[in-house]
């Protein structure tokens, strides 16, 4: 047992902390956010530049190869200044399932362009009403040379400025996963603006037509490589939250300890203390659970349980640290000229993304009836 | 980052378990039924717990001087966790958090006969802090000892002296500086043996478990059993505040309950056809229970593991204090919903679930949030340890 964090971790998380502070000043966030995309593509090229978009993809490809806890401390870091950056989409749904799924030509496609920034490859893992990548309804029929794809997709991030969206699908039989082009024929996308402020995209596939080349994993494997999205987006969105929550708590700290009213810092009455302190206990609460699933990943063990526990701490942590930030800043944590806002949209955005606690303990429930009801 | 019990972990883990089974035979178990005894203390707990002795079970965590085999903190917590699963009444604070401070500080003489009668499991120390008028505030107890040539005279009261009925001593905390410039810097700490001339004791009943009240008239207790130095007993209390966390929350206990009621509620019909643990509500209230037990888990390896680095965190003390008091509770309500009418059979009553183990662990739960330090100045220590904010008033 150890919960240490090895040295090298540390430099890495020092150095996005670094560069993600740098980029992520309001002003600078405010101009991201006029844009349509809202995506930083001088902060994603920086944090190529720093080879920090290749925590998990192996050095012959171009990445440092540091693992998926690594990833996951890089995804804290996003989180923590909520950098207008794909990384959970990019880095940890796509990358991480093509580098442990896809063939080697695959791999090498795309791979060593996400790591220096040159090119973004996403992942279309939710449908209306199914957040489960592995039990798709868009439909894969096969055809001569590959598959057509129908069906539809949503809330897709980098949708339009991606190469590539990983899409799963079923022939009816089997799980299907390909990599499809949005500039295919039979793409459509519609934007959707969601609560983070992020663009995100509807993606409508309509007989798209992949050849063979841009399947990543069919039957068994599939079902692998979709079961290993699911968790790893859980316990990537985990980290995100922890670095929101760990920050919103924070500022909500050094806020209360400033501002006096009835001639104190209404940090010094207990009732206001004692909320940012439930704050405290639940942050910590969610690193834990966080940090266990994170590492099992990094091994390569057995992460279901663990990523649904860490995401239904997600889920209730960041909406109770949320609420109680806006409410110990008062009028100015609603103020969009303070940043406060900002860390309380990606925190709904995030629970509310890839199953929410309602949702999740309800088939954690199932799990552990099945578990004991078997003989 | 690794956050798994090694193989040697887990063989310890193995053994210990293998062992508490031996040592909760049908006798001790029909002795716990007993109300008096159900904290221990009766014939048969004592010959267990001598046996454990002479298994050399006890002190594990000691230097080998005394007798132990120097356990790192993650390998003591594996021993707590296994014992207190079991359902032992195994003395912790007197081997784990007393019986070193006595062995860092006292007398000779006194050590010998203290620390080898613990190890031998022989000896049962009762902790003398609190009184009616001191207990989160404990730097304002009045016990008093007076100097009095090679004797010191002690006279007051103590609450909550849980085991003293039946104890060898109570380590006391008494006021030997009436007038301090710091209210916490006049006490000093003595081992008070319990069948010494004006030492008495009544029972209080409480919503769980028997403890004392106990009374110190004008004892005679001569100065080898003062512990440390005079006017110095504060840090002798506060430094086993934090081994003494370790020990009362612990993962297995509750996790031994949570399986406990998932397979009853796996064998229980339901009106409505299947297993009780085929309904929605009983599985949403196993899911809870569930997730929260993983932080348990991990609070408990967590904390053993940064004693183990010298870097116990302040404020992570407290957030473990706190969430394991609270979220115990949560969870006998949460499973006691799920038994519902048959949560509330005694355990000598036909219709008893699990012996009546989780309607009891509530009936205690609620001393954890108020004792070891109250919750409420466990938050003020997290405000301003983990987020430097300033101090409440």
């Amino acid at each position: 047992m150890d919960f240490n964090i090895a040295d090298e971790l540390k430099s890495v998380q020092e150095l996005a902390r670094q560069i993600l502070a740098d980029f992520t000043e309001v002003e600078q966030l405010k101009q991201v956010e006029q844009q349509e995309q809202g995506f930083d593509e001088k902060l994603w090229g920086a944090l190529a530049d720093a080879g920090l978009l290749g925590i998990d993809i192996e050095e012959t490809l171009g990445g440092t190869d540091l693992g998926f806890y690594a990833l996951t401390a890089l995804c804290e870091e996003v989180g923590r200044t909520v950098a207008p950056v794909p990384a959970i989409p990019v880095l940890v749904s796509a990358a991480g399932t093509l580098r442990r799924f896809a063939a080697a030509g695959q791999k090498e496609n795309w791979l060593p362009g996400i790591a220096d920034g040159s090119l973004l490859v996403t992942a279309a893992t939710e449908e209306y009403n199914n957040d489960n990548p592995a039990n798709p309804n868009c439909r894969a029929e096969a055809v001569e040379g590959g598959y057509a794809l129908s069906g539809t997709k949503t809330c897709v991030p980098a949708a339009s400025q991606s190469r590539r969206i990983l899409v799963p699908a079923t022939t009816g039989e089997e799980l299907v996963v390909a990599l499809v082009d949005p500039a295919a024929a039979g793409v459509s996308l519609s934007p959707q603006v969601v609560t983070s402020g992020e663009t995100r995209h509807e993606l409508h596939l309509d007989k798209v037509q992949v050849p063979d080349a841009e399947v990543v994993a069919t039957g068994g494997k599939a079902l692998d490589a979709m079961n290993w999205v699911q968790q790893a987006t859980r316990t990537a969105l985990s980290a995100m939250a922890l670095g929101v929550c760990d920050k919103m708590m924070r500022m909500t700290g050094q806020y209360t300890s400033e501002r006096e009213q009835f001639g104190r810092a209404i940090a010094t009455f207990q009732a206001v203390s004692h909320r940012v302190a439930d704050c405290y206990i639940d942050v910590e609460c969610l690193r834990l659970v966080t940090q266990q699933a994170a590492s099992l990943i990094d091994q390569g063990r057995p992460a279901d349980e663990a990523s649904t526990i860490a995401k239904i701490w997600c889920g209730d942590v960041t909406h109770r640290v949320s609420q109680a930030s806006q409410h110990c800043h008062g009028g100015t944590g609603v103020d969009r000229d303070y940043p406060l806002h900002r860390y309380c949209l990606w925190a709904r955005q995030i629970e509310l993304s890839a199953g929410s606690s309602a949702q999740l303990t309800a088939q954690l429930g199932q799990a552990i009836g099945a578990a004991y009801s078997s003989p | 980052m690794n956050i798994e019990l090694t193989a040697e972990q887990k063989a310890l883990q193995q053994e210990v378990r293998e062992y508490m089974t031996t040592v909760m035979t049908p006798e001790l178990l029909e002795e716990m039924k007993i109300p008096e005894y159900k904290e221990g203390g009766g014939p048969e707990f004592r010959k267990q717990y001598a046996r454990m002795g002479a298994d050399g079970w006890i002190g594990l965590s000691w230097s080998r001087e005394l007798g132990g085999r120097e356990l790192s903190h993650v390998e003591q917590y594996i021993f707590t966790d296994e014992v207190v699963r079991s359902g032992f009444a195994y003395p912790f604070l007197t081997t784990e958090a007393v019986t070193p401070v006595i062995a860092a500080n006292a007398n000779e003489e006194v050590r010998e006969e203290v620390v080898g009668g613990v190890r031998d499991g022989k000896v049962v120390i009762a902790i003398g802090y609190s009184e009616p008028n001191a207990g989160t505030d404990l730097a304002s107890l009045t016990t008093k000892a007076v100097r009095d040539g090679d004797d010191w005279i002690i006279n007051g009261q103590k609450m909550w002296t849980s085991l003293a009925n039946f104890a060898d001593y109570v380590w006391l905390a008494a006021r030997t500086d009436p007038d301090p410039a710091k209210k916490h810097k006049g006490l000093t700490m003595f081992l008070v043996p319990t069948d010494i001339a004006g030492f008495s004791h009544t029972p209080v009943h409480t919503l769980g478990v028997r403890t004392n009240a106990t009374y110190y008239s004008d004892i005679r207790l001569p100065d080898k059993y003062r512990v440390g130095e005079v006017n110095g007993g504060w840090k002798l209390i506060t430094g086993q505040l934090n081994i003494e966390r370790l020990s009362l929350f612990t993962h297995g206990q509750v996790d031994a309950l949570y399986q406990g009621v998932c397979h009853w509620a796996a064998e229980t019909p339901s009106p409505s056809g299947g297993s009780l643990i085929d309904q929605p509500w009983v599985q949403h209230n196993l899911a809870k229970v569930r997730s929260g037990l993983e932080v348990v888990k991990l609070i408990c390896w967590k904390q053993a593991w940064a004693m183990d680095q010298g870097a116990l965190d302040m404020a992570d003390a407290s957030v473990a204090k706190v969430y394991g008091s609270e979220f115990f509770v949560e969870l006998y309500r949460l499973l006691l919903e799920v038994m519902g009418q048959a949560g509330t059979i005694s355990a000598d009553s036909p219709g008893a679930v699990l012996r009546g183990k989780i309607e009891f662990r509530w009936r205690v739960g609620s001393i954890l949030t108020f004792g070891g330090g109250a919750n409420e100045v466990q938050r003020d220590i997290i405000a301003m340890a983990g987020l430097w904010m300033p101090r409440t008033r």
